[in-house]
């Protein structure tokens, strides 16, 4: 009983379709919010705050191009966050949707590592939509200075997808440790909130003193938003050490969600 | 004797569809399954029969893969179930005691995408899927939400969900519970269908009626505990008289009556609510007689053939459905 559990790809693939297949029918009504969302946050802070920020404005950009890729980067932690947290709860305890699944061939490790990819799916996608807009603003309003600036902003994408599957195993440790839903009121306020302000989306957590720096290295999102930068204003091959973060970070940690829902799912 | 020892040895050849010894399922200190024997040969429709908490859907879970023993043995389809859990669930179908049909798709796209899980090539699937709407008589309903579906259609979709990989088994945890009337008898209708084509059935059930009309053979459990098993109508035969008189009345009277029932009636068993006594006979009418002139107050008396309800209240003086 005791045995680490490896998933299957074959299985994992088809919880990934079962979903894939449910978003088609939805695409549209669940897309607009997440793609909406971070535009607001352009608009209130790149432009509102913006206007206050001296000429100059951060490292030689101007605060909406310094803003843009970090909200890139907290738009794929956030869709990951929901998809592993309040959607995964209720196919867990509430529609017992794993309960028949894992009655198939398809083991309950499939299940979750399905889970994961799905969510970064979904993250790559809101990304995608998101970085096309970034874009295409950027180059309408001012030519001279755009938004996305490089060809590395093509990398962007699989960075989201990669992003979307870390976030995802953390939401979904959380998920695999609590008994009821409102719990996730806890998640989002120390967890996913506090990573969203202080990760080096709205302000440089380098040049705070000494142990804010250091802190802020060890914390998922700020990794994920230095690696959207850096391939927004590419080339720059930092970028490098960010993606081996996440990549090492995710690794090391996917499995353990997978043991705990497996418990779960089977007594 | 000879035949004894066939029979013993009968239980490790791979013809049995379910083989169980001492079967054991423990969670902490509570056993919920405490040493179950058990055999399940290929065509039949086995069932296990008992109260709520007796331990048959963890007997059932157990069977599936969403339980792991902690004790004794446990065959399914000829393959242990530890280490090979896999390999089982490709060849059996779950009919759960929760409905648990997937409410974000439609009907037929809760067989298609069910096939998918067994890895099932799309036209296939179609085919099946299609084929088992006929069957458990919901083709209208192919292109309908779930959520549209009554309880009874929910259930009939659960059985057709259970038969798409076309399996050697098909477990069915209470497949009526909560059914109405009108909705329990098809679903029994589809139950004798499958194993008319020949398909291996396991059903628990606390409704006495269910197990009758359905198993070939069947064990009733109390307890976590198989208190005895068998062929229905022999069990009936064996542990008590063919007839019933069912005497009500108020305490004092049952209790003079006690006694004379005990002369005559071959069995006297209070009933479960304790305002009842039953005698169990070959010949009610002498019974009805003996009472008649000794003069005791009924108030109410019935007269029944007797069941394996009665077969459960003579061996745990409790009663099925409490």
């Amino acid at each position: 009983m005791g045995s680490i559990r490896i998933p299957s790809p074959r299985g994992a693939f088809r919880v990934w379709q079962r979903n894939a297949t449910i978003f088609r029918k939805y695409w549209k009504s669940a897309m607009f919010p997440n793609f909406f969302e971070p535009l607001l946050y352009l608009a209130a802070m790149g432009l509102g705050l913006g206007a206050f920020i001296q000429q100059g404005g951060i490292n030689g950009q101007t605060y909406v191009q310094y803003i843009a890729p970090g909200l890139l980067a907290s738009n794929a932690m956030f869709a990951a966050s929901f998809e592993s947290t309040f959607n995964t709860f209720v196919k867990l305890r509430i529609d017992r949707v794993y309960d028949a699944i894992t009655t198939t061939p398809v083991n309950p490790e499939d299940v979750v590592a399905g889970e994961y990819l799905w969510a970064g799916t979904r993250a790559a996608l809101y990304g995608t939509g998101f970085l096309a807009m970034l874009t295409i603003l950027g180059f309408a309003l001012t030519p001279e200075n755009p938004l996305i600036s490089s060809w590395w902003a093509l990398l962007i994408p699989p960075m989201l997808l990669v992003i979307g599957v870390m976030f995802s195993v953390m939401g979904t440790l959380f998920t695999s440790l609590i008994k009821r839903i409102d719990l996730y009121a806890y998640y989002f306020t120390l967890v996913v909130t506090p990573l969203f302000l202080f990760s080096g989306i709205f302000f440089p957590v380098e040049e705070f003193p000494a142990p804010v720096p250091l802190l802020a290295w060890f914390t998922p999102l700020y990794h994920a938003v230095n690696a959207c930068r850096g391939l927004a204003n590419g080339p720059d091959l930092a970028v490098l050490g960010d993606v081996a973060w996440v990549l090492v970070f995710t690794g090391a940690l996917a499995l353990v969600p997978i043991q705990i829902m497996r418990r779960r799912l089977i007594d | 004797m000879n035949q004894e020892t066939q029979r013993e040895n009968n239980l490790d050849t791979r013809s049995s569809t379910l083989v169980a010894k001492g079967l054991k399922k423990s969670y902490g200190d509570f056993e919920a399954v405490k040493g179950l024997d058990f055999e399940v040969f290929p065509g039949e429709c086995f069932g296990f029969l008992g109260p709520n908490g007796a331990g048959k859907t963890t007997t059932m879970r157990m069977i599936y893969g969403a339980s792991i023993p902690t004790g004794g043995r446990l065959q399914v389809v000829g393959l242990d179930v530890r280490g090979n859990e896999r390999a089982i669930k490709r060849r059996i179908g779950v009919v759960p005691q929760e409905n648990n049909l997937d409410d974000d798709l439609r009907v037929r796209e809760n067989l298609l995408v069910y096939g998918r899980y067994f890895d099932m090539p799309k036209k296939a699937a179609l085919r099946r899927a299609d084929e088992l709407l006929d069957f458990v008589q919901l083709t209208e309903k192919a292109d309908s939400d779930v959520s549209e579906l009554s309880g009874g259609m929910k259930r009939r979709l659960l059985i057709a969900r259970a038969l798409i990989n076309d399996p050697d088994l098909v477990v069915l945890d209470e497949p009526t519970t909560g059914l109405d009337p009108q909705a329990r008898h098809l679903v029994w209708d589809k139950m004798r269908d499958l194993v008319r084509e020949g398909k291996t059935l396991i059903l628990t059930t606390h409704y006495m009626e269910e197990a009758a009309r359905l198993c070939n053979r069947l064990v009733i459990m109390e307890d976590g505990n198989i208190v005895v098993g068998g062929v229905p109508d022999e069990l009936v035969e064996q542990h008590v008289s063919p007839q019933v008189l069912e005497f009500r009345s108020d305490l004092q009277s049952l209790k003079e009556l006690r006694p004379i029932l005990l002369e005559t009636a071959d069995n006297v068993e209070e009933g479960a609510t304790g305002e009842a006594l039953l005698a169990f006979t070959r010949d009610s009418d002498a019974v009805l007689e003996r009472v008649r002139e000794s003069g005791v107050t009924v108030e109410n008396t019935v007269y029944r053939q007797s069941g394996l309800e009665d077969v459960f209240l003579k061996l745990t003086g409790r009663s099925l459905t409490d």
